[in-house]
């Protein structure tokens, strides 16, 4: 008896293949004996296609039928096989053989009759001498292998006869087979299929083998086996099968024994692997992973059944299929040759940076070298003071216990919200474990090569040039408001400045890869942290980043999440009072600050420039520093302006917006006063917005620059020479001695106070400070003092007085006075045990109350004069136990602070996992060498129809195989287009991805990016 | 003909220009704007509390009588009081106006080597209940008619403090200054006095560290610190205790008394001094002024120091308290650490108010002198602090004892003045004017209605002449503003 074969094709909206397909079926050289076409609910013109073509049954079913259903619905309408030389063959609406493709399997069957599965050589679709899918194996853990993907077919692999599975496009399998064994496995729908099929096929005693000579093209449409585009949801869709029907293949084929292990393990591993996927840059594969995990674990009929089915048919052991396993080495093997093919690319994909042959070495060189001769009079420094700077709680444990939600102690203590500020300062002063306190110094004295080279890597985003890096290296790091807030100690601000511009830096890339993407997340919510009165500003520009995204926007939704969980708390606290705007005032110690011209601010200036200070000194007259100042700043201006008529001119828009939105932030700034310490009110300070402005104009600068090419030398010396001039007195600020900061002891207290905090860290100190208006400003300190940690932005805007705020104003205005009130029973009750009182400032009523306050504590007989200290007058009061008195409550945070920490622990901590440059994961190795070989083909396809267009289809081909070769011309061009578009999504770059926004065409960068 | 991507490539690259112009436009537009146009701004106060200390016990300490270093050259240095001071002092309580009768002890004169009559001192306790301290005000008197020392002396009855400034004395051939000091408190007070004098400050070894004990009283000659010292400067202050500080002043012309005077402290540095009287018992003019032996003594003047680092410009007003007679105004620049005599010209006789306004803070006293068949004598008017609210004045017996006033607020002044026998006086007092009420010697007067108020006593007779000037209770039992973060 003659074999006979059903060829069944189905098909769902695929007209764009089909015809390609149907036309390789009627041209095969073994025509199928039958051929039942099934449409599954297509709402193109598939059915009409499939029913002209005139199949012996066309069956019209629903929509949701998977592959296996649709081929059971075919095969239901034919009759029963009689014998084993009844053979179906499945095809999918873009499997379209080659011509011999039929009879080569048939071949194969009839030569050996154990052989129940028959596959062919799935090769690409449009590159197609690539095979796309060669036999499908397994690991001993149960994983799916393709035997070979991606390779070029130079009949390498022709010696590959009996293997595991193969996949179901193009699958020949004897009817009776397919009927003993049910088909395939409902659960299964797409992924892993046709692989579950043959390992039934080889445990109930047949084999399974692939035929090199029978070759079948595959689009990878979905229909058979998974959807193989690289685009963002449909490549989700794909991962959570192929997890899913792992998970669910390892349920079946597990023993009964171990099903309930198996089970239990579905959760963990779904989160293990979650952890995975944030390194492997996969973030959208997490969902997928917990749907599949759940998926699994509670769909227990489709196991069961699965399970009944498998056992029925099952003859054989495991062991039996043993040796076509794929051994766990060899995989990884195959994975590290793929990898190190695509690292290459992945490396490739900034070319452009070149840190030390470009001169960022020399450059950060220099800028240490100008920074060490500004810090001279800090050199050997331990600790820093004035200004904003206080030391850091000594141990990392109180160190972090100062971020989140929880007591707070400063001053009274409080059970508030932490400033996210204290977690920059945590992570900071964790880099100087031995001595957290060290971190301020290592700031200072890292701060010039720091900015330098965070300039110069923001400026390889906008040049290739290494000499305008370096110019916007010298520009950033001679910014006024970065060296102003050195001299007056702000270490909030100087942080802004040396993280903006790496936040650019990431940010640039954000839309290209997740780690950028997360780092951007991170380095946003450090300077949100650190400057919350740039949080407007960049969110405007993050609106403008999510509005020009397009496909892309996930990669920038993400970035406000880190701010937002630490802000979280804070958020919660300030709402609660009603005052959100008291969320920008600044972190850390308030250091009061006057109100800056507009004029001022114009040149980047947040305060003096300190000409007039230094002509006063040296006794230069005749020259006017409002004058001159901003003739030197012009050229830096004229060149910013002139880029937005050159080339380039929409990368420097976005340069100028966001120059204008710091400018915005600092005038904004400049007329807020939001906290006070003691009298002086607490401006905001405009400096950060500054940094905004100058970022802006450094990088309008260098995009001007970049357009004048060989032009560019002499104006850009210029501009960087006259602001080198302006900045003198700021760069001079520490030798002249006009600096707030200055070396430290390491201590903000007495050292008998100190020596005191050693036995009782709970010993409390009441600080007198007198106000310029005369007033007194009490506060306590405990043990060795405040650190810059215990800060809280909560209690410099309070605009309240609590009861004990009002009993210790109390205490204190009679200690500060000849009282009739014996103040013994309310210092106790505070837990003071010393009372310092801080030398007055200039002020004549400042110096009136001191010596009031003073004579008061003096004529005081219940306290004892220490004498005169580096703080300031020190007087004992002997009858006080702190700790009895003012112990920290436990668990102050309550539940809201475990809640709020937890999330920002994970939120936080998924960022830090997504942002670590680790290579990519598996999946987008493999999908980087299905892109590559795809881009090939265009670029082949690219020259033909050149070829084509040139001889005008003069050569009119009469090959009888025209019809298989790729179709060539505008179809094919945009289907590459549509896939091309989304490769630089997978976040792995290729030898052939350049993403150099630049390398083309310099006044058109990547769309996307002028806004930033 | 030019092609067509040519042409589109020219326009592409103008219309390119235009955007780059138009925003070049924007961005110098909306910087200039910002620069134009005031922002509103919002502005937190900072929070703070007003404490009125707890009112405690109030302390007066009277110098006591005269005292005058002994004749004998083998004790030069030794003091003995001279005759008995007499002293009028009371209290009231500072709503109800009820008197209290202040509890009277005495100061240990530990110098007085004749010690008679020893310095009062006065203690008002806390009443029951009350919220405020009560008025305290005493004062004494003495007329000395030696054969070295003559002429009026008044003084007010003062508050120990632990920094106070004396303008005033001189150390010259014929003067004789001696610095009193007095612990009222129950803790050892050490002083420390720097003096400066016309030509800068003086190095005084024995100026620092000079012990006080609780409830003894210290005298100093002057000259055994700074001699020859024209015009002295003295700034005091105590650590521990606080001191009651006064600096008794006699001059001999010749071989007759050329009076005397106890000069009390001062008002601590401030940039806008107020003397609410200075009397002047004969016109000056320029020509009297010029002729420099006459500006030695006799002539009106004004004795100003500026304790910081930097030169002060002080613009001197002097208005007739009653205006019965023009004053005048000038400018002097005055260099610091210098103390500096200024005379005052010309000027009528009658009762003026100086009022000194500087752009560093300054301290000054005036000097005015009489020279008449009844004998000579001098009289230092000091600068005061402003009186706040209700304040009591109690007149040792004396000849003429005036009180002048100087309304420094921004608004009318309506004073009753109640003595404490007698019916009471309105008075009323224009925003910046000045008054001269006469009081009566031996009583005591509680003056209300007040909100800033400059005052001072002064007596004036055939050949004497002396003054106090009333300050208010010390800093340290006024309220103070406290502020918590």
């Amino acid at each position: 008896m003659q074999p006979r074969v059903t060829a069944i094709l189905v098909a769902r909206n695929g007209a764009k293949h089909l015809e390609r397909t149907l036309k390789a079926l009627s041209l095969q050289t073994r025509k199928p004996d039958i051929v039942i076409t099934v449409d599954c609910g297509s709402s193109d013109a598939t059915a009409k296609m499939l029913a002209e073509f005139g199949p012996a049954q066309f069956i019209a079913a629903d929509a949701d039928l998977n592959f296996g259903q649709a081929i059971n619905a075919a095969v239901q309408v034919t009759p029963l096989p009689t014998h084993d030389r009844e053979l179906l063959w499945l095809l999918a609406q873009d499997s379209a053989p080659e011509p011999t493709a039929l009879e080569v399997l048939v071949d194969a069957l009839e030569i050996a009759p154990s052989v129940a599965v028959a596959g062919p050589k799935v090769m690409e679709w449009i590159a197609g001498e690539y095979i796309h899918n060669f036999g499908e194996s397994m690991t001993p853990l149960g994983a799916t292998v393709t035997l070979v993907e991606s390779e070029l077919d130079q009949g390498q692999h022709d010696g590959l006869s009996d293997v595991l599975a193969v996949s179901a496009g193009g699958m020949l399998v004897r009817h009776t087979v397919w009927e003993q064994l049910g088909g395939f496995d409902p659960a299964l729908p797409t992924v892993d299929d046709s692989l579950d099929f043959c390992v039934r096929v080889r445990l109930a005693g047949y084999r399974v083998s692939v035929v090199p000579g029978a070759r079948v093209a595959s689009a990878g449409d979905g229909v058979a086996g998974p959807n193989q585009s690289s685009r963002g949801r449909l490549r989700r869709r794909r991962v959570r099968a192929e997890r899913s029907a792992q998970l669910h293949r390892r349920l079946v084929y597990a023993p009964a024994g171990a099903l309930v292990v198996h089970w239990l393990s579905l959760l963990p591993l779904a989160f293990m692997r979650s952890l995975g996927q944030l390194l492997r840059k996969e973030p959208g594969a997490i969902v997928g992973e917990f749907s599949a995990a759940f998926g699994a674990a509670f769909n227990g009929m489709r196991v069961g059944n699965a399970r009944r089915s498998f056992a029925k048919t099952r003859t054989l052991g495991w062991d039996a299929i043993s040796t076509l396993r794929v051994p766990s080495a060899e995989v990884r093997r195959r994975y590290s040759l793929k990898r190190e093919a695509s690292l290459f690319g992945l490396h490739g994909e900034r070319p452009e940076i070149r840190f030390f042959s470009g001169g960022g070495a020399w450059t950060m060189f220099a800028a240490a070298v100008v920074g060490i001769i500004m810090m001279v009079p800090l050199l050997g420094a331990d600790t820093l003071t004035g200004g904003g700077l206080l030391p850091l709680s000594p141990s990392l444990p109180e160190l972090w216990a100062s971020v989140g939600y929880g007591w707070r102690d400063l001053g009274l203590g409080f059970v508030g919200a932490a400033d996210p500020f204290a977690a920059v300062v945590a992570v900071l002063g964790s880099i100087a474990f031995w001595s957290p306190s060290f971190a301020l110094v290592l700031v200072y004295a890292l701060a010039f090569p720091l900015a330098a080279v965070g300039a110069w890597m923001a400026a390889t985003r906008l040049t290739d040039r290494g000499s305008l890096r370096a110019l916007a290296a010298a520009l950033w790091v001679l910014a006024p408001t970065f060296l102003i807030a050195l001299a007056d100690g702000r270490p909030a601000a100087i942080l802004v400045h040396l993280l903006l511009p790496w936040l650019f830096f990431a940010w640039f890339a954000a839309a290209r890869t997740w780690s950028a993407s997360a780092s951007a997340a991170l380095l946003f919510a450090a300077v949100v942290a650190c400057a919350p009165s740039l949080a407007p500003a960049l969110f405007m520009v993050w609106l403008l980043s999510v509005a020009l995204a397009g496909r892309r926007v996930m990669r920038f939704i993400g970035i406000l999440l880190p701010a937002l969980a630490l802000a979280l708390p804070l958020l919660a606290d300030q709402g609660l009072r009603g005052s959100w705007l008291n969320l920008v005032a600044d972190p850390g110690l308030p250091l009061p600050s006057g109100h800056a011209p507009t004029l001022q601010l114009l040149l980047g200036l947040p305060g003096t420039d300190g000409w007039a200070g230094v002509l006063d000194r040296f006794g230069v007259v005749g020259l006017d520093p409002q004058l001159f100042v901003p003739i030197l700043l012009a050229p830096l201006a004229v060149i910013a302006l002139l880029a937005l008529l050159l080339p380039g001119a929409r990368l420097a828009s976005g340069a100028w917006v966001v120059a204008l939105l710091g400018f915005g932030t600092a005038l904004a700034a400049n007329s807020l006063v939001l906290a006070a310490f003691g009298a002086a009110p607490v401006r905001v300070w405009s400096g950060s917005g500054l940094s905004l402005y100058w970022l802006g104009l450094v990088g309008a600068l260098v995009i001007g620059l970049r357009s004048l090419h060989r032009f560019a030398s002499a104006p850009g010396v210029v501009a960087a020479l006259a602001l080198a001039v302006v900045v003198l007195p700021l760069v001079a600020a520490l030798h002249l001695g006009t600096a707030a900061v200055r070396e430290g002891t390491g201590q903000t207290q007495p050292a008998f106070v100190a020596a005191e905090a050693q036995i009782d860290p709970r010993v409390g100190t009441l600080q007198l400070v007198p106000q310029a208006d005369g007033g007194l400003l009490a506060s306590i300190e405990r043990g060795a003092g405040a650190t810059l940690n215990q800060q809280s932005t909560l209690d410099s805007t309070d605009q309240t007085l609590s009861a004990r705020e009002k009993a210790l104003a109390e205490l204190a205005g009679n200690l500060a006075s000849r009282s009739g009130l014996d103040t013994s029973a309310d210092l106790a009750e505070f837990g003071i045990r010393f009372i310092v009182l801080q030398p007055a400032g200039s002020s004549v009523e400042a110096a009136d109350t001191a010596l009031r306050t003073e004579t008061a504590l003096d004529g005081n007989a219940a306290l004892a004069p220490v004498g005169d200290t580096e703080f300031g007058r020190l007087w004992q009061f002997g009858e006080t136990d702190a700790a009895a008195s003012t112990p920290v409550p436990a668990q102050a945070g309550g539940v809201f602070g475990l809640v709020t920490l937890l999330i920002a622990l994970a939120v936080v901590g998924s960022t830090v996992l997504l942002s670590l440059p680790i290579g990519a994961g598996r999946e987008a190795v493999r999908q980087a060498n299905r892109d590559a070989i795809r881009r090939a083909a265009r670029a082949d396809a690219k020259q033909k129809s050149k070829r084509v267009r040139r001889t005008k289809g003069a050569v009119a081909s009469s090959d009888g195989d025209e019809g298989l070769e790729p179709p060539v011309g505008t179809d094919l061009e945009a289907d590459l287009e549509a896939d091309l578009g989304i490769d630089r999504e997978t976040g792995v770059g290729t030898a052939l991805e350049s993403d150099d926004g630049f390398s083309d065409d310099a006044a058109e960068p990547v769309e996307d990016t002028h806004a930033r | 003909m030019p092609d067509r991507s040519q042409l589109a490539r020219i326009g592409g690259r103008a219309g390119r220009g235009v955007l780059g112009l138009v925003g070049i436009a924007v961005v110098v537009a909306t910087l200039g704007a910002a620069t134009l146009v005031t922002l509103p701004t919002i502005e937190r106060e900072p929070q703070s509390k007003e404490i009125s200390p707890s009112p405690s016990e109030q302390q007066r300490v009277c110098p006591g009588p005269l005292l005058t270093l002994a004749e004998d050259s083998t004790q030069a240095q030794a003091a003995s009081s001279v005759g008995a001071a007499s002293a009028v002092y009371g209290s009231v309580e500072a709503t109800s106006l009820a008197q209290i009768r202040p509890q009277v002890t005495e100061i240990t004169a530990v110098d007085d080597s004749n010690s008679r009559q020893p310095p009062l001192l006065l203690t008002v306790p806390v009443q029951e209940g009350a919220t405020v301290p009560p008025l305290v005000a005493g004062s004494q008197s003495q007329v000395a008619t030696t054969d070295t020392i003559g002429g009026l002396a008044v003084a007010a009855c003062a508050e120990a403090v632990s920094d106070s400034w004396i303008v005033g004395g001189s150390t010259d051939i014929g003067r004789t200054s001696l610095l009193l000091l007095s612990n009222p408190t129950t803790v050892l007070a050490t002083v420390n006095v720097t003096v400066s004098g016309e030509s800068g400050p003086i190095d005084a070894p024995g100026a620092s560290g000079i012990l006080v004990q609780p409830g003894e009283q210290r005298v100093i000659s002057l000259a055994g610190l700074a001699p020859n010292v024209k015009s002295p400067v003295l700034h005091v202050e105590s650590r521990g205790g606080q001191v009651a500080a006064s600096l008794e002043q006699s001059s001999i012309r010749g071989i007759e008394p050329g009076g005397v005077e106890i000069i009390g402290t001062t008002a601590t540095p401030a940039t806008n001094q107020i003397i609410a009287g200075v009397r002047v018992m004969a016109a000056v003019t320029d020509e009297t002024v010029t002729t420099g032996e006459g500006f030695d003594a006799a002539t009106p003047s004004i004795r100003v120091f500026v304790p910081g680092d930097a030169a002060a410009t002080v613009q001197i007003g002097v208005t007739s308290a009653d205006g019965t007679a023009a004053g005048t105004s000038t400018q002097v620049d005055v260099e610091p650490g210098i103390a500096t005599e200024i005379p005052l010209s010309p000027l009528a006789s009658g009762s003026f108010s100086v009022q000194l306004r500087s752009d560093e803070p300054i301290i000054a006293s005036a000097r005015t002198a009489t020279d008449s068949a009844g004998g000579k004598d001098f009289g230092w008017f000091s600068a005061s602090a402003p009186l706040a609210g209700d304040f009591a004045v109690a007149v040792a017996p004396g000849p003429s004892p005036t009180l002048h006033l100087v309304n420094g607020g921004a608004a009318d002044a309506s004073l009753i003045l109640t003595p404490d026998s007698g019916t009471p006086v309105d008075l009323q007092i224009d925003a910046g004017a000045s008054a001269v009420v006469p009081l009566s010697s031996g009583a005591r007067y509680v003056v209300s209605g007040g909100e800033q108020l400059w005052a001072l006593v002064d007596y004036f007779g055939d050949g004497v002449l002396s003054s106090f000037a009333l300050n208010p209770p010390g800093p340290l039992a006024s309220s103070i503003r406290v502020y918590t973060h």
